[in-house]
């Protein structure tokens, strides 16, 4: 185990915005953590990190309690923040003398990353006696999403250990999406320690295997994503045809959850309801081009855990 | 305060002062600085020595018509022939109508002046008429006129047949001395501790560039640390510093940043002055020389200064760790002002204390008041390096300061280590004097702190 979170709790007076949050992790790869806006993620984030208070629980890396000054820890906070003013490459490597890392290993993994992120024009700016040109590696004179990129950087410039991600994500185009996504890949494959929080769940998919859902502070969800799943049984059907269907549902009683102009997402009872669903189509020679029975979606999970959490209050 | 919570301190403080000494708008405010100091006093020199004639150069004015309206016998006034200025002048008695000579004297004669001399009531009264143009200048009869007037006193004085000693009587001033005595009768000697007006001003302009260093570097850190806090810098420099070590780290830095402008600047106002020096005509006489006496510097020696530079530098570390506070209160840059006030209001209290007590001591000298403004922490950062260096402070009343100093900085370093790491990451409202209180007093119980 390296990871142990246990029994977090923080109030603000009368206010409880984490409650009794605890979770572990044993092995290197990626934890979510998710919620709404509010639920108390990047509290959560912060408190594991040492930077706020807590009023209850443990953090423990490696059986001892978390230090981020002494453990290797890379962090890129939710909302990023870079000197506006100061030169790129000097604040990158102010970062990296914080985090102990010697200036020529720093330099190495700046080239490195600007390199990989394809920021290197903004770090490394030929050059020229055009007084243009001077202010081009300034924070201030970057898109939001390569001062993302320059922010990735930082977080990652320590080779660390444990990753914390807080939406790590969002504001991305599809092209730096991907390339976000490569390097999360890539950490994952070095057996590094990361914690996810997003609100994008198809990523949460793609790369967690354990998640925990926050709402309100409380944890209403967690556990292993797969088991989780299996948890609710494959109860999600998709059939397409190229004709209308619409009575065989009724005749069933099929809940409709979702329908487009071609398709019908129906809720069905067990895979028995499902394969006597299939049954009938067939026999009565209804010509089918999808039947797609399958679990739900971590994003229907969310909705139903948050959504019934937030109707209780 | 943990040991733990200073680590860090030197990476910050080496960051802060680089791109402090870096950055343009430090950079460009400094050069023109220096410059200005650099030019001030050759400039003052070159306009005072345009419109200063040689004091023994030939007077324009080549004859004196003397009317002696008084009952004072006449005078003789080829006396002051003898000062190489009017060696070329000859004063004549009118005996013409001055009308007529008042008229020549403004269209042929202009080189020549009129002078009457009369008695009004109890007083006597010397009136020079010159041409309207021509080559005697205002100036130039200011110069006769005074030379003329100091010649009419001594034969005043000697038409009523005073001698010199009766003179010098005459005009020695009357004291009063009240004394102390013992039991015995004895007179007890009381020291004058008052100071004089030059050693008012010097200590006044200490007190001002004091002020001047206090208020532009403790709002610099303010604005840093509301920077960082506004950029969302500070949430990745936390995981790898403490609250405290950061603020250590930008005080000193600031610090040192703003002693590299002050030394340097002090360089350049003798380097000026050596400048000036040069430039004066005569005698080669500098500025400073002209303004501050030579024995105002008497008391200034390596300890002196060294002493007057850690006064100065605590009370620095002091009032920026109260502006690094400051800072924390506030989430955006535009609230600073606001959030300065506390800072603001101290710094302004304790000038004006050092003020008050400058004026009791150029007034009355030394008293308990002005003793506990040179020991007083709020006010001892701006009066007591210039009581230093003109010798009205003792070793014990320095080095009791210092200590004070020290301890005040230790209790406020210790309130602000318990709630700055609270304040760092707070956003919204300006956090009030009062809530910072509370927080300190929650913290001190041992309870749980809220942002």
């Amino acid at each position: 185990m390296s990871l142990s979170v246990k029994n977090l709790s923080k109030s603000y007076g009368e206010k409880l915005v984490l409650d009794n949050l605890s979770f572990e992790i044993s092995e290197p790869g990626v934890y979510a953590l998710l919620g709404t806006n509010g639920a108390g993620k990047t509290t959560s984030l912060r408190i594991i990190l040492g930077m706020l208070a807590k009023n209850e629980g443990d953090v423990l890396w490696k059986g001892r309690p978390l230090d981020p000054v002494r453990t290797n820890v890379g962090y890129l906070a939710e909302e990023r923040g870079l000197y506006p003013k100061y030169s790129l490459l000097d604040q990158l490597l102010y970062f990296a003398t914080l985090r102990n890392v010697p200036r020529h290993a720093a330099m190495d993994r700046i080239k490195h990353w600007s390199d990989r992120l394809m920021v290197d024009e903004y770090i490394f700016p030929p050059k020229t006696k055009k007084r243009a040109a001077s202010k081009a590696n300034r924070a201030d004179q970057l898109s939001k999403g390569n001062q993302q990129k320059v922010q990735l950087m930082a977080a990652l410039i320590s080779d660390p250990e444990l990753i914390i991600l807080d939406e790590p994500l969002s504001g991305l185009d599809p092209v730096n999406t991907d390339l976000f996504k490569a390097i999360i890949k890539d950490e994952i494959q070095k057996e590094k320690y990361l914690i996810l929080s997003s609100h994008q769940m198809p990523t949460i998919e793609e790369f967690c295997s354990d998640i925990t859902i926050l709402n309100r502070g409380r944890t209403v969800l967690q556990g292993d994503l797969n088991q989780i799943k299996k948890g609710y049984g494959r109860v999600n059907l998709f059939v397409k045809s190229d004709v209308d269907i619409a009575s065989y549902i009724s005749t069933f009683g099929l809940p409709i959850a979702n329908k487009t102009p071609s398709e019908y997402h129906l809720k069905v009872r067990d895979e028995k309801q499902a394969m006597e669903f299939l049954t009938k189509l067939i026999g009565d020679n209804i010509p089918i081009i999808k039947f797609e029975l399958r679990e739900p979606s971590l994003h229907e999970i969310f909705i139903e855990k948050v959504g019934d959490n937030n109707e209780e209050k | 305060m943990k040991k733990s919570n200073l680590a860090g301190w030197k990476d910050v403080f080496i960051f802060t002062l680089t791109q402090t000494l870096k950055s343009k708008a430090f950079l460009v405010t400094y050069a023109i600085l220096l410059v200005l100091i650099l030019i001030s006093m050759p400039l003052v020199t070159i306009l005072t020595n345009r419109g200063t004639e040689d004091p023994n150069a030939p007077s324009p004015i080549e004859k004196v018509y003397v009317e002696n309206k008084t009952t004072l016998p006449d005078m003789d006034f080829s006396l002051l022939t003898n000062q190489e200025a009017f060696q070329n002048i000859s004063f004549v008695a009118l005996e013409e109508d001055y009308k007529a000579v008042e008229d020549r004297i403004d269209s042929e004669e202009q080189t020549s002046v009129l002078l009457t001399i009369s008695e009004e009531d109890s007083a006597y009264s010397l009136a020079f008429v010159k041409a309207g143009s021509g080559p005697v200048k205002d100036r130039s009869l200011e110069q006769l006129g005074s030379a003329t007037m100091e010649q009419f006193e001594a034969f005043r004085i000697q038409a009523l047949g005073i001698s010199d000693e009766q003179v010098t009587l005459l005009q020695a001033p009357v004291t009063t001395a009240v004394s102390l005595t013992d039991t015995e009768g004895n007179a007890i000697e009381k020291e004058d501790t008052s100071i004089s007006f030059n050693e008012y001003w010097l200590m006044y302009g200490i007190l001002f560039v004091v002020l001047m260093v206090n208020t532009m570097g403790s709002t610099q850190i303010a604005t840093s640390i509301v920077t960082e806090k506004s950029t969302r810098v500070v949430e990745y420099l936390l995981i790898s510093v403490k609250p405290l070590a950061l603020m250590v780290g930008k005080i000193l830095a600031t610090l040192i940043a703003v002693l590299v402008q002050m030394v340097s600047m002090v360089v350049m106002v003798f380097i000026s002055n050596r400048i000036s020096a040069g430039l004066s005509e005569g005698n080669g006489t500098s500025l400073l020389s002209t303004y501050l006496p030579k024995n105002i510097f008497e008391n200034m020696n390596l300890v002196n200064i060294l002493f007057c530079f850690l006064l100065i530098i605590l009370g620095f570390i002091f009032y920026a760790t109260l502006a690094g506070l400051a800072g924390a209160t506030v989430s955006k840059l535009e609230e600073l002002n606001e959030g300065l006030t506390l800072f603001t209001f101290t710094n302004i209290i304790g000038a004006y204390i050092a003020i008050g007590a400058l004026g009791t001591l150029i007034g009355s000298g030394t008293n308990t008041f002005v003793t506990f403004t040179l020991l007083f922490p709020l006010s001892s950062p701006f009066i007591l390096p210039g009581a230093i260096l003109i010798g009205k402070a003792t070793i014990p009343i320095v080095a009791a300061a210092i200590v004070l100093q020290i301890i005040f900085i230790l209790l406020l370093f210790k309130f602000v280590a318990a709630i700055y790491e609270t304040l760092i990451l707070h956003t919204g409202n300006t956090i009030k004097l009062k809530e910072l209180m509370r927080i300190s007093k929650l913290i001190q119980k041992g309870g749980k702190v809220n942002e």
